[in-house]
């Protein structure tokens, strides 16, 4: 039911939102121009931090930093009672898209869409987001560059969804 | 922080692919300057193309004369050969010195290979830098077509309805926004697609609640508490239907997931909204 509702919501509130204009006699055609003209200008100001963001992260990774830091961070993890394959989903969940779900597919690969490991990493990749990713898009729109307390909070919130993805899934299955 | 965190990712990458070729260099990780003894399968010294068997692959090989041999790669290769062969700008050949042969095998001296993770780090950081460019690029299109329609929203003053119906919703999240301004419809507009995982829709329009933001923001460089509220609120990922990427990866299986996302995801909606609110509290005092 809710699959479809998603896929009737944007044409119908594209429909209501022409037909409203029409109604209240707006000249539709040109406002939509007028306000689309907009989007070139915002995708160029995302540019440059995009490269800066994405480029920082792609020299960490390309390094190998990532996996030293997992294999330091496995004792740890062990002794918590977490597992390693889901606390390497943890780190790199906010900081690629593309790379958390390549995470996914390796653990669905190597340990079946039934583990717990698995159900696991894909709570938490449904309840956390590429926070740098989202951080640089959005401020880059409009040019902040002082993001203030921006990132610490949404760090925050990727370890909160971390940890309850771990401990709901765990509760939930067992 | 975003500074610190920012440069401990570059300098940490750069030192960490630094180390890690030092030590290929000092433990010659790498078989610098090793004699290889590689089968040849149909060995027929009187054409100048061969066959040799690497690790159960057959490689076509060429004779140059009596010294060098070229050997052609390709995709299916074994990767060493690869890294062999772009460590030293080639792409599907590698050039190695014969040091002997006989009817059956064939002994080579492989090119040299150095810096082989500084390369790839180098290589990672240009490539990522002109992905960036075409990812911001592609926006562009998705971006017009909702900062279109949002423009009629807000001419025909559908946005009115909306800001009157959210408002009262979202002044406890956002204390500092004017109760009829059209900022509150772009983040309710915005959280909705969120809640209803559509991505595509999501992020034009918190790209467009960002942009009312900034009309209200005192100061143009720096994020307001309310920026830095709406940012936590879309990272913590408010939603209630799985994301699309999820679906193709899991499949069916994503059903008996929702239950447990939603309740993640409210841990973590409840997380953002508290520290906001705690680092917003802080910001206050220090003014």
């Amino acid at each position: 039911m809710m699959q479809q509702l998603t896929t009737l919501i944007i044409p119908l509130l594209i429909l209501l939102i022409i037909s409203h204009g029409l109604i209240k006699r707006i000249a539709v055609y040109e406002e939509f121009i007028e306000g689309a003209k907009e989007g070139f200008n915002i995708a160029v100001n995302i540019i440059p931090y995009l490269v800066a963001m994405l480029f920082a992260i792609a020299i960490f990774r390309a390094s190998g930093a990532l996996d030293l830091i997992l294999n330091a961070l496995s004792p740890l993890a062990n002794t918590i009672g977490f597992p390693v394959e889901v606390v390497s989903m943890g780190v790199i969940r906010p900081l690629t898209g593309s790379g958390s779900v390549g995470v996914l597919a390796d653990l669905i690969n190597s340990h079946g869409e039934d583990s717990i490991i698995v159900k696991m990493a894909a709570v938490m990749f449904g309840s956390t987001e590429t926070t740098l990713y989202v951080l640089a898009i959005y401020f880059g729109a409009i040019k902040i560059r002082r993001t203030e307390y921006a990132l610490q909070a949404g760090l925050a919130a990727d370890l909160a969804g971390f940890i309850a993805a771990i401990s709901i899934t765990y509760w939930y299955f067992s | 922080m975003l500074n610190k965190i920012w440069a401990s990712l570059i300098i940490l990458g750069i030192s960490f692919a630094f180390v890690q070729d030092v030590h290929d260099e000092v433990y010659n990780t790498h078989n610098n300057g090793a004699h290889l003894q590689f089968n040849l399968i149909a060995s027929d010294f009187s054409s100048q193309d061969i066959t040799l068997l690497v690790n159960g692959y057959q490689l076509n090989a060429t004779l140059k004369n009596n010294h060098k041999i070229q050997i052609h790669l390709d995709s299916r290769s074994p990767e060493y050969l690869q890294n062999i062969a772009s460590a030293n700008s080639q792409k599907n050949k590698l050039i190695a010195d014969i040091i002997s042969k006989n009817e059956t095998s064939i002994t080579l001296l492989l090119p040299e290979m150095h810096w082989q993770k500084i390369r790839e780090v180098t290589q990672a950081a240009f490539d990522t830098a002109e992905f960036a460019v075409k990812l911001a690029l592609g926006l562009i299109g998705i971006m017009a077509l909702w900062l279109g329609l949002m423009q009629i929203i807000e001419k025909s003053g559908l946005i009115n309805y909306l800001v009157k119906f959210v408002s009262p919703l979202l002044s406890w999240l956002f204390p500092n926004i004017p109760k009829d301004h059209p900022a509150l419809a772009s983040i309710s507009m915005n959280m909705t697609a969120n809640i209803l995982g559509l991505g595509n829709a999501a992020t034009p329009l918190g790209i467009k609640a960002m942009q009312e933001l900034q009309k209200l923001n005192n100061n143009k460089d720096n994020a307001s508490d309310e920026m830095c509220m709406f940012l936590a609120l879309n990272t913590s990922s408010v939603q209630l239907l799985p994301p699309v990427t999820l679906i193709a990866l899991m499949g069916s299986q994503v059903a008996e997931l929702i239950v447990p996302i939603i309740l993640a995801t409210s841990c973590s909606t409840i997380t953002a909204i508290i520290v906001a609110k705690i680092f917003a509290a802080q910001r206050r005092k220090k003014i």
